[in-house]
């Protein structure tokens, strides 16, 4: 089954002589579990992809089905709102709210959808990610790789259908970037987790189970 | 050693690129140092105006602006004096008379010869026409003498007089002159001037030859008005001029003595300030405010452009720049600031004091008509200084933060960077309250300086109401005012009543009825002649302490004594009917038996001072004591040489020597039963002699004396404005000699008094309220804007707007209510110890406690904590998530 799925992803910056045409049609899927890496160099367009997937940004042509739904049909308001149950987001420089411990990071995307916490299953992360003994910990007093687990720990949960890893290891030493990687593998195959991550780093991407040559806003191979 | 290299421009370059980078930072900024310079030149030129108007007022009540005066001199004493290197510029003026007639029974004119800059120095000079030639018959004189004489000021107009000269002996002199020109009277000073050639009055003497040892109508001498090289010292230096020239100033029968007077608009300004400390304090605390609020917001707005910059800092330091050039360099962004934000202050602030200037000190006193405006130089000077120091001192400390940044650090720096350890597993819900609470914790220093700036001016205004509202009008009409009116002679109030000339004719009071209604009333009746009391020596010392110890004990020896062998002084009493015996304060003994006419019963009367103390040096005699008065009724006059009885009529204008003796007199026990305080309004409104009080039946049977000093009476509320009509034009068309005072009059000097006050509490208040606003704006403004990533961030793992903005107005409120909390707080405290401090200033002072004005902020809170928010978040997310997301630099 096709959790993820484009559908000819065009986007372009500006118009006339200065357009720059960042996706020039992008067809892709991706299967329910799967853990897909996207490569490219700087400029390739697979930042903008990932935005995309998101539903961080618009589309100037084209569709992204997440889980049975073409996104961009939403308001603005309602995408926000999909996007917090159905869409993890796990970025290269965390992102966690400077103001709040780890648990309360972890269980925000849950409460801003007015919901209770699932206990057992915010614990099972938890033990998974080994932040057992940091949840009363400002996220200022972590180091790079323990603040990027609890950023994975946030994705993971409100139970979305996919997370989205934009160079997850970037701002990270090479041993502490085999952790964090070696940890969303495990978390994949734990929770049957889809993963889509993009990284300019092959080594890393070797780890995922599918690899996605990005170029010139173009898929190169892999996109199936 | 220092190297010293040519750095100089590179760093005016990057601060100058820096600066064109922040335009919303740069245009609160210059705003708010604006704003600051403006507070400091209103406050400066308001504070001059006022300093400078009342001395020009007290300049016009003493009849000129020249630093003192010496007096009654004769002409060779006038030419040596005013040759003397101390004295700087001088003027002098010849006495000739008083005007006299019935036209001048109200007003006192002198007629003299002035110089030019004694014309000019006592504000004689003619606005129209010109001054009196030499030779001629010619009068210059203010409007006010004009309209005694019914006379239409007209250059040329004819001008019939007549003047008194002499001392003792007085002469009338009736004379036709011609206006040669005029000025407005002012109303300020109580003596209106005539000016005569001095060829006319030379003439005058010679024929008269009037008596120059005797200076009582200082006729034919001359006053020298003299200003010194400055007007410190003025009382010194001007005995120094008469010892270096042989005479003294300072013993009146001794021989070389020469009159001096100081100007006490000067003195009045050294006095007020040595004497109060309250003004000098108030100003100073305005001045800290001030400085307080212009620091609070300047610094605040440096902070935030350097955290905001802190990479940027970071990456000069990388690059090898010092930290004295980052120190520079944002001091220089703070100049360029100043240069744009400093002169519109200026600007504004003059127009502000021009405007607001003459307002304030018009609502003080209706009789300053013209007001100076002190566009001084140093004002300018002192407020541009001023600001300059709020912002340097503003932007000392984002300068040392932005210095001593590492560069490693720098890249990480974030605002919250200060937050650290552990925060307890907290509630199982999350929703925009707490996340706005969090959010307000992050920069505690922050929060704490807008919910400061704001809370100022909510206490500020709290105050000025509380002092507004606690003007307690009962309180002061309750000392100033008897009865709805009093009517009496044009001298008693002037507080110059002498007896019976100045009596209210009966028919007068009973004339009143005519006017309205009359609810209550009664006389006091008054003398100042032939009442003494028996005292002890050391008394009668203490009365006239001013006299010199060999004439006082000579004195002493000449008195005739009692059977106890105390000593007679002169003594005031009152004789007083019901009415005005219910309005005393009887604060010890009991009134009852002063309301029987049989009985030879006296109350003493205290002075009191503001708070309605009494003074125990104003009174001897106790409750139970006895007064014993001596009455005289009678005496004999006869010329001192041959013993010739002449009649009393005679004596007043008698040219020889004169004996008095007492031939009917009497003396009279009374039993003192209470002590008692007498407004001001209903006494004799003059001291100096201890004053007693007797029934008004006793009185008149004992002193042999009905004349009525002062006649009060209430009417009914419908009346009033009837009466009030009603007096006025009884007072100068039926009997002009008399006047009156009523309660209005007491009303409008209080509301006066008062709005004054509120209105300068009002513009502070406003003016702080302001820089409250635009603090409480700048700090919702500049952290949003500060967080605009991270709420890309928020808004990435699903916050919606709505819940962005509702976290934002959450925030918004708290700042709201954490201010009103801590105004009330401080409210509480603090404001009834003001309070004890106001009225300790102003005895017409009551504390209220009131909320009513921090309930009036509410409201304005809610709606700016829910408005700028609003505003500022829309103007934060014109950029879409990614390009926010991204904003890393």
């Amino acid at each position: 089954m096709n959790i993820l799925e484009t559908k000819n992803l065009i986007k372009v910056y500006g118009s006339g002589e200065t357009a720059v045409h960042a996706l020039r049609g992008i067809n892709l899927s991706v299967q329910l579990g799967e853990f897909v890496a996207v490569v490219g160099t700087s400029g390739s367009g697979k930042s903008t992809l990932l935005h995309m997937l998101g539903g961080l940004d618009r589309p100037t042509a084209g569709e992204v089905i997440v889980d049975c739904k073409p996104i961009f049909s939403l308001e603005d308001e309602a995408l926000t709102i999909f996007r917090r149950r159905k869409i993890g987001f796990v970025f290269q420089n965390y992102n966690l709210v400077p103001v709040m411990n780890v648990y309360e990071n972890i269980v925000l995307p849950i409460q801003l959808d007015g919901n209770e916490p699932d206990e057992d299953y915010i614990n099972q992360i938890v033990n998974t990610l080994g932040l057992e003994s940091k949840l009363n910990t400002l996220p200022n007093q972590l180091s790079g790789g323990q603040q990027q687990r609890v950023a994975i720990a946030r994705a993971l949960a409100a139970k979305p259908a996919i997370i989205l890893a934009d160079e997850p290891t970037g701002n990270l030493d090479s041993r502490t970037s085999q952790d964090v990687m070696g940890l969303l593998k495990i978390t994949s195959q734990r929770f049957g987790q889809t993963i889509v991550m993009i990284t300019h780093n092959e080594e890393i991407a070797q780890l995922a189970e599918r690899i996605i040559r990005m170029e010139d806003g173009c898929i190169m191979g892999g996109g199936q | 050693m220092m190297i010293r290299v040519k750095n100089r421009k590179v760093i005016a370059r990057l601060s100058r690129r820096n600066l064109q980078h922040n335009h919303t930072r740069n245009a609160v900024a210059v705003f708010a140092i604006a704003l600051t310079t403006l507070l400091f030149t209103a406050l400066f030129t308001i504070a001059q105006s006022f300093i400078h108007t009342t001395q020009q007022e007290t300049f016009r009540q003493v009849g000129g602006s020249f630093h003192g005066g010496f007096k009654d001199l004769t002409l060779e004493e006038k030419k040596i004096l005013e040759t003397d290197p101390l004295i700087r510029q001088s003027g002098g003026r010849l006495m000739l008379g008083m005007a006299c007639g019935n036209n001048f029974r109200k007003v006192h004119a002198e007629l003299c010869y002035m110089d030019q800059t004694c014309r000019k120095s006592s504000f004689c000079e003619p606005q129209h026409g010109n001054a009196p030639k030499e030779g001629s018959k010619e009068i210059a004189c203010d409007t006010r003498i004009l309209r005694c004489l019914d006379i239409k000021p007209e250059i040329g107009a004819p001008v019939t007089l007549s003047y008194e000269i002499g001392g003792m002996e007085k002469e009338t002199i009736t004379e036709s002159f011609r206006l040669s020109g005029w000025w407005e009277y002012d109303a300020a000073n109580n003596a209106s001037m005539a000016i005569l050639p001095r060829s006319y009055i030379e003439t005058v003497l010679e024929e008269h030859k009037p008596d120059f040892t005797d200076a009582a109508n200082h006729t034919g001498l001359w006053t020298l008005d003299v200003f010194l090289d400055n007007s410190l010292h003025i009382e010194d230096t001007m005995i120094q001029i008469l010892e270096s020239h042989g005479y003294q100033g300072e013993n009146p029968n001794a021989e070389n003595y020469i009159g001096i007077g100081v100007n006490w608009g000067y003195a009045g300004a050294q006095m007020a300030a040595r004497n109060d400390p309250e003004t000098i304090l108030g100003i100073i605390v305005l001045a800290i405010l001030i400085i307080l609020t212009g620091y609070l917001i300047i610094n605040n707005i440096f902070q935030i452009s350097v955290s905001g910059d802190i990479r940027f800092y970071g990456l000069l330091k990388t690059i090898g720049t010092t930290k004295k050039q980052i120190r520079r360099m944002i001091r220089r962004q703070a100049l360029l600031l100043c240069a744009i934000g400093i002169p519109i202050g200026l600007l504004l602030g003059y127009l502000c004091g021009i405007l607001l200037a003459p307002w304030i000190i018009s609502s003080i006193n209706d009789n300053i008509k013209t007001v100076t405006h002190a566009s001084h130089l140093w004002i300018f000077a002192l407020a541009a200084a001023f600001s300059l120091a709020t912002v340097l001192l503003s932007c000392a400390k984002p300068g040392r933060i932005a210095a001593k940044v590492s560069p490693i650090e720098a890249v990480r720096y974030t605002e919250t960077s200060s937050l650290k350890g552990q925060r307890k597993r907290s509630r199982k819900k999350t929703n925009a309250f707490w996340m706005a609470l969090n959010n307000l914790g992050r920069s505690k220093k922050k929060t704490f300086l807008v919910v400061a700036s704001l809370a100022l001016s909510v206490v500020l205004l709290q105050l000025t109401y509380t002092f507004a509202t606690g003007f307690d009008m009962d309180k002061y009409l309750e000392k100033w005012v008897v009865s709805d009116f009093i009517l009496g002679d044009a001298a008693y109030f002037q507080s110059n009543f002498q007896g019976s000339k100045q009596a209210v004719p009966k028919r007068d009071v009973l004339a009143m009825w005519e006017g309205g209604e009359i609810t209550e009333q009664g006389m006091i009746y008054g003398t100042k002649t032939g009442v003494l009391e028996y005292v002890t020596e050391d008394l009668y010392r203490e009365h006239f302490s001013g006299t010199d110890a060999g004439m006082l004990e000579e004195m002493l020896e000449s008195e005739t004594r009692n059977e106890d062998g105390k000593v007679p002084i002169t003594a005031d009493i009152y004789g007083m009917e019901e009415y005005p015996l219910n309005q005393l304060e009887v604060f010890d003994g009991n009134l009852t038996d002063l309301y029987q006419p049989g009985k030879n019963v006296i109350a003493a009367v205290y002075l009191d001072d503001d708070y309605g103390n009494p003074l125990d040096f104003s009174q001897w005699a106790k409750t139970g004591d006895t007064v014993k008065i001596h009455h005289v009724y009678e005496w004999e006059f006869s010329d001192a040489e041959t013993g010739e009885i002449i009649s009393e009529e005679k004596a007043k204008t008698y040219h020889k020597e004169i004996n008095v003796k007492e031939k009917d007199y009497q003396d009279i026990s009374y039993e003192v039963v209470a002590c008692v305080l007498v407004k001001n309004a209903m006494s004799y409104r003059s001291f100096g002699n201890h004053q007693f009080i007797l029934n008004a039946d006793v009185y008149q049977q004992n002193c042999r004396n009905s004349d009525v000093m002062a006649y009060l009476f209430n009417t009914t509320e419908d009346d009033i404005a009837a009466m009030q009509s009603y007096l006025e034009n009884y007072t100068t068309t039926v009997n002009p000699a008399l006047d009156f005072e009523s309660k209005q009059t007491y009303v409008n000097s209080f509301l006066q008094y008062r709005n004054m006050y509120l209105m300068v509490g009002e513009c502070l208040s406003f003016v702080i309220g302001l820089i409250g606003v635009l603090n409480f704006f700048n700090a919702i403004l500049t952290s949003i804007y500060a967080r605009r990533r991270e709420f890309a961030m928020l808004q990435s793992i699903g916050m919606t707007g709505r819940q962005l903005k509702q976290m934002l107005i959450c925030e918004g409120f708290l700042y709201g209510i954490f201010t009103i909390a801590v105004s009330a707080i401080l409210s509480v405290l603090a404001i009834p110890v003001m309070s004890n401090t106001i009225s300790s200033m102003f005895w017409f002072f009551t504390y209220h406690f009131t909320a009513l004005p921090l309930l009036l902020v509410v409201p304005i809170f809610a709606a700016l904590g829910f408005l700028l928010p609003l505003v500022s978040y829309r103007n934060a997310v014109k950029q879409t998530i990614v390009e926010r997301l991204r904003m890393e630099e």
